[in-house]
This record gives C-alpha cells, sequence and structure tokens, in this order.
C-alpha cells in the first residue's frame, strides 16, 4: 500500500513538472528578455534614406494619445516600441537600426523576419499584459513608445526621467496621427508623409472602382461565429473596399460572438477571415448548418494571407488589406495580379524587401 | 425525522404539486423560448412544423438543427448542473456545495484552455479535452481522497480544493502564453458559458452521458439520503458508504462534464436552483433534488431567451444566470420565513 502512495505521489509529482516542461519552449522565447543587459546594436546607425531627409529642429513638441505634452530635446538615437504596430512601423520609416528593443513575441509577426529579422534578436520589453519596466530602462532608449494601454508604465517610465510617448493607432485616423507623431518625433516626417499619402491615394482609388454592394461576412480568429462589428477597423476596411458589414449594426468595440441563427439570418453574399485564424476555409465548407448561406453555396469564402501582417487591422501595411478585399470582391475593377504587383511595390517601397508572390493568396 | 405519517403524506402532495407547478411552467417557456431568436421563423411556420407539414428547407434546417437543440440544451442544461448542485449539498452536507466543489468545472476549464492554446481543430476539440479536464480533475481529488487516512467529506472537499488551485495555477500559466488576440479571449469567453454555438450534433454527443449520470443519480436517490447522514449511521443501515459516494460523485461528474464540456462554464445555476427549491418546498430530500433540476431548467431557459435576443450580439450565459439568479434567491430570502 505504502509502495502504491508513493508511486502515485510520484506520478503526480512528475506529471506537473512535465506540464512547466511543457510550456517551456515559448517561454524561452521570452527568455532574452530577462536579460536585458544592454545589449548594445551592433551596428552603430548607418544613415538611412529615411534619416538622411532630416530637417526637423529640435526640440519638437509632441501631444501623444493620453493628451500629454511631451519634448523631445534631440533626435533619439535609441529608441524602445512596445507595441507592435509602432515597431512596424519604425521599419517602415526607416528606423529598425536604431531599435534597442520591442516587444515580447515578436518572432510571431512575420513582418520582422521578412524586412529586419535583426529585431528578433532584440531583447524584449514585455507586452500589455506583463510590461518589463526594469528592462527597459536598462536599455537607456531616448524614446520609449508604448500603446495606450500601458498607461501606468508610461506614468513610471516619464517618473524615471525617460522620454515616453503612448500612441492608440485602432483606426484609420488614429494611425495617421500616429504616423504622423512618430515621424516627428524621430525626425522622418517626410517618410511618414509618404506612407500617409498613399494611403489617401489608395483609398480614393478604390472608392472609384466601389460600384457593387456586396455583403461581407468578416470571420474573426478565435471562432468563426465572432465578428468584427460596426465600431471596429474592420467595418472601415470592408467599407473602403466598396462593400457593406453584415454585423456594422453591432454596437460592441470588441470582436462580439454571434449566433448560427444570426449568421444565416444575415446571409452574406461573401465571407472573409482574417488572417491566422483557428479554422479553415473546409471547415466552413463542411459545418452543413452553413450550407444554406448564399456566400458557402457559391463558394465565395476567402481567407486573407497571413505572411506579412495583420491586414485587417491598423498596421501600417494593413492598407493592403482593404486593396486585397476590393480585389476579391471586385477583380474585374481590380484584377488579383495588380494587387499582387502593388503588394511589391509597397513592401519594396517602404519596408524594403522583395515579396513571392506566391504568399498573396485569397 | 420526527414528522408524523399524516404529515408526511401532506407534504407528499404539496411536492408533487410544486414538481407539476414547475414542469408546466418550464413547458410553457420552452414553448416561448423556441420562438426567440435571430433567425425569422414565423409563429406559422412553427405550428407547421409542430403539426409535421413542410416548410421551407432553411427554416425547417434552423428549426431542428439550431433553435431546437438548443432550447433543450438550455433546459438539460439547467437540470443537470442544478440536481448536481443539490447532490452535492446533500452528501456534502454544504449549502454552499456547487457541481465544482470537487474541480470538475475547473477542470474542464483547464481542458478547454489546453485545447484553445495547444491543439488544433476548433470547438470539437475544445469540447473533448474540456470534458476530458473535468473527468481527470475529480479523479484525482478522488485518488488524493482515496490517499488520505481520513475519508470523511470534509477531506473530499480538501482534495477539490488542492485539486481546484492546482487547475487554476495550470490555467493562469496558459492565459499569460496565450495569444491576447485570438487564445486568450477564446478562453475567457468559453468560462462565461454560451450557447450560440449549440448543434444538434452536439446535442447528440453528450446525451449519452447526460442520460447515464442523471439514470444514476435518480436510481440512488435512496443511497444519496442516506449519505446526508452521517457515515455512521449509513454504515448502520448496511450501505457502503465510501463506495455510495464514489459512484455517486461520478454521476454527477458525467452529468456535468457533459454539459460544460460544450457550453462552457454557466456559473450559478448549481448553487441557485437547489437552493430556491428548497426554500419553497421547505425540504431537503430528492423530491427537492428533482424539484431543483426543473428551477435550474426554467432559469436557463430564461437566460438563455434573453442571451439570444436582448442584445445584437450574444450575450454570455453566465452574465445573465447571475443577474437573474441572485435577485430572485435575495427576494426568497427576505420574503419567506
Amino acid at each position: 500500500m505504502k509502495f502504491w502512495k508513493r508511486s502515485i505521489l510520484l506520478l503526480l509529482a512528475l506529471v506537473m513538472t512535465l506540464s512547466f516542461v511543457g510550456c517551456a519552449p515559448s517561454s524561452k522565447t521570452s527568455e532574452p528578455a530577462e536579460t536585458p543587459v544592454a545589449e548594445a546594436p551592433t551596428e552603430e546607425t548607418k544613415p538611412e534614406e529615411g534619416v538622411v531627409e532630416e530637417k526637423a529642429t529640435w526640440p519638437v513638441l509632441i501631444k501623444d494619445h493620453l493628451g500629454r505634452e511631451v519634448t523631445i530635446e534631440e533626435k533619439p538615437e535609441k529608441l524602445v516600441s512596445g507595441y507592435y504596430i509602432t515597431s512596424s512601423m519604425l521599419i517602415a520609416l526607416g528606423l529598425e537600426d536604431n531599435l534597442v528593443g520591442i516587444e515580447a513575441k515578436a518572432d510571431s509577426r512575420p513582418i520582422y523576419s521578412l524586412a529586419a529579422p535583426q529585431l528578433l534578436d532584440l531583447p524584449n520589453v514585455g507586452s500589455a499584459k506583463e510590461f518589463n519596466l526594469e528592462g527597459t530602462v536598462a536599455l537607456e532608449p531616448d524614446l520609449v513608445i508604448l500603446p495606450i494601454k500601458l498607461k501606468d508604465a508610461v506614468q513610471s517610465l516619464q517618473d524615471l526621467g525617460i522620454t515616453v510617448i503612448a500612441v492608440n493607432p485602432e483606426d484609420m485616423d488614429l494611425l495617421k496621427e500616429t504616423l504622423t507623431m512618430i515621424g516627428k518625433a524621430t525626425g522622418t516626417e517626410e517618410k511618414a508623409e509618404e506612407l500617409i499619402n498613399y494611403y489617401d491615394e489608395k483609398i480614393g482609388e478604390l472608392a472609384k472602382i466601389a460600384t457593387e454592394d456586396k455583403r461581407v461576412y468578416l470571420g474573426g480568429n478565435s471562432a468563426f461565429l465572432s465578428t468584427a462589428t460596426g465600431k471596429m477597423y474592420q467595418n472601415f476596411m470592408i467599407e473602403s473596399a466598396g462593400a457593406k458589414n453584415v454585423a456594422a449594426a453591432i454596437e460592441d468595440t470588441y470582436w462580439a460572438t454571434i449566433s448560427y441563427e444570426q449568421l444565416l439570418a444575415y446571409d452574406p453574399d461573401v465571407i472573409v477571415v482574417v488572417p491566422e485564424a483557428e479554422y479553415t476555409k473546409e471547415d466552413i465548407l463542411k459545418d452543413e448548418k452553413l450550407a444554406p448561406i448564399k456566400a458557402v453555396e457559391k463558394g465565395e469564402i476567402y481567407i486573407m494571407p497571413d505572411s506579412f501582417e495583420a491586414w485587417d487591422s491598423p498596421v501600417p501595411s494593413g492598407i493592403l488589406g482593404t486593396m486585397w478585399l476590393a480585389s476579391v470582391l471586385n477583380e474585374e475593377a481590380y484584377p488579383f495580379e495588380t494587387f499582387k504587383s502593388d503588394v511589391s511595390d509597397f513592401y519594396e517601397r517602404f519596408y524594403d524587401f522583395k515579396v513571392e508572390s506566391e504568399k498573396i493568396t485569397k | 425525522m420526527d414528522r408524523s405519517k399524516i404529515n408526511t403524506k401532506k407534504y407528499n402532495r404539496k411536492n408533487h404539486l410544486h414538481l407539476l407547478v414547475a414542469l408546466v411552467f418550464l413547458v410553457l417557456l420552452s414553448m416561448i423560448s423556441i420562438g426567440v431568436g435571430k433567425y425569422p421563423i414565423p409563429v406559422e411556420d412553427i405550428i407547421r412544423i409542430s403539426l409535421g407539414k413542410e416548410v421551407d428547407a432553411t427554416v425547417k434546417m434552423v428549426f431542428f438543427g439550431l433553435r431546437l437543440p438548443r432550447t433543450i440544451m438550455a433546459i438539460i442544461a439547467g437540470i443537470g448542473l442544478s440536481m448536481a448542485g443539490s447532490v452535492y449539498q446533500t452528501i456534502f452536507k454544504n449549502p454552499l456545495a456547487t457541481p465544482d466543489i470537487i474541480g470538475v468545472s475547473s477542470g474542464a476549464n483547464l481542458g478547454a484552455a489546453f485545447a484553445i492554446v495547444f491543439l488544433p481543430g476548433g470547438t470539437n476539440t475544445v469540447a473533448i479535452s474540456a470534458f476530458i479536464g473535468g473527468i481527470i480533475a475529480v479523479f484525482t481529488a478522488l485518488g488524493l481522497t482515496g490517499l488520505s487516512r481520513e475519508k470523511g467529506v470534509s477531506t473530499f472537499v480538501l482534495s477539490g480544493i488542492v485539486i481546484g488551485s492546482i487547475t487554476q495555477g495550470l490555467i493562469m500559466m496558459m492565459k499569460f502564453f496565450a495569444d491576447p488576440e485570438r487564445q486568450l479571449a477564446a478562453m475567457e469567453f468559453w468560462a462565461m458559458g454560451s450557447f450560440a454555438g449549440i448543434t444538434e450534433n452536439k446535442l447528440i454527443a453528450i446525451i449519452p452521458y447526460f442520460f447515464l449520470g442523471s439514470i444514476i443519480l435518480l436510481l440512488l436517490r435512496w443511497q444519496i439520503n442516506i449519505l446526508s447522514l452521517n457515515d455512521d449511521e449509513g454504515k448502520s443501515l448496511g450501505i457502503n458508504v465510501d463506495l455510495m459516494r464514489f459512484v455517486v460523485i461520478l454521476a454527477a461528474t458525467l452529468v456535468v462534464a457533459s454539459i460544460v464540456s460544450v457550453t462552457g462554464l454557466i456559473s450559478f445555476i448549481g448553487l441557485i436552483g437547489p437552493h430556491i427549491a428548497r426554500m419553497i418546498s421547505k425540504r431537503n430530500d430528492f423530491y427537492t433534488t428533482v424539484f431543483s433540476g426543473i428551477i435550474g431548467g426554467i432559469l436557463l431557459i430564461i437566460a438563455d431567451s434573453l442571451a439570444r435576443s436582448i442584445s445584437s450580439s450574444e450575450i454570455p450565459i453566465s452574465i445573465l444566470t447571475t443577474f437573474i439568479g441572485a435577485p430572485f434567491l435575495a427576494y426568497l430570502m427576505t420574503r419567506l420565513k
């Protein structure tokens, strides 16, 4: 009996230990963050195009999205970005070599390995869930850029005498504001303006070809029955692409859960699935409850590609998601091949890498 | 125990009346609930369907594939969770016992969280993993009790607390590693419960386990009453107390795990159903367990009808069970003697 008791306890202990080992791979990726020993950027700021265009006069005064007024005394050389959207922006602004620390889970963002693989080796400063205050301080940054949801960390860094701006790029206008703000703060205003002009130009072009009113259902990435509401960036994306979001009437500000019945009542013409969803097109096709929906009957189901950035969200290359959707919905006016070359041009111009066109799928 | 025979008879009749009224109420509410939903099904169509006449194919599919399974699921979830709660309150001699007392819900939650983070395959995988998680948690708690010298009620409760804490820790760990956009949101929503994704297939998949567990509980009604006495009295009545407790717990676990694996966690029903039933019937025996099951069904059918109708998106069911159940319990507490 004693033997049994012991062996069962031993087994229990073993199971618990193993459960920790099971989580080890993911914890290892965040390990470098825990050792923020000032890993000095190996290549000292080599002149980038964006930097050369510098013409701002220092100091500059910035009003950030928390309404704080921040004075930046001189052009910041060492940057920390605690938010994937701003990290990607810094690449687009040609400042990837000035980054000394970025947010956690950088390896889950394909855009980094494509455009600036050196970012993956940078110490990570944590996420919105768990921000690494000390690690950030240890990097001795000249400027820290954080999302507004980290406002406690913003306050703490400010108290420690570190220059920090908080941004909230959650729709198109705020994204542009953020770009302008970061452009101003880092002396890369012209590049930021170029990107903003690109957005305006493309939105204008898309508005011209938007003739039909297809009704689109956007399946969220956690579950097919979660969808983007009228208050979200994704709604803007659908409307800019010349279509209607079937769930536009929902007032929630986050992905809303709906029922099968609701989806059948919406009866969308086209179903679009956001990048990195947990389910596939086949899952939708083989779900017999969804069979009566027009989009399913006609096979009008499209999955956004996930090889670059989350194109359905307000990331710097999010405009491509809107263009992708416009092309998917209206091939005649905007052929998919044209779209593909637009993607190549965009990433070559702003991110300086060559796109493998077979990664652009629908 | 000190009641005279006449009194018992009167009580029984009164109990039957309670049951009957509650049952009629449940049937009425179910009928109303069947007419509530996002897909427009006109009343004429519902009548045609119930008369066995032909209707539009999509309407038919919505009715039989979604609306009816969802309503049935809400009823059996209410019945199952409330009955299990009542049985646990009886055998653990603790009015605050819930179906989670020996870890079935937290185990299911862990199983679901694990599937959301590590396993591919969507809602079916999550349901299977949640079911297995719930069963494993209970077996671990039972095993822990078996290892202890003292095998009384308090040991079960303590084992439940130990297992519950470990699972909570593991869930927190998974939440920490989860992707905040997809997985964390899915985990949080799972823990609030919903009937939005119920289809006939899911209902059919869990019904055997639900019935197996419920039938065992019904057959053991006499033994469950004896388990509410102290163990020595039970033994003197010729009952293997330890074995009975084990079987009853397993049956209740089967009921609860089969429900929450497809609906997610539904809070409060397992606690409040039995209390409301006891306050109305003023008794604490197996009738009350059945009665509390029906009360649970009524509460959940109301909650789910609201969940799918008051807002343009689905409202997680636990929000409504709490908001409907708690005030009602408060009312009974203050009004009834």
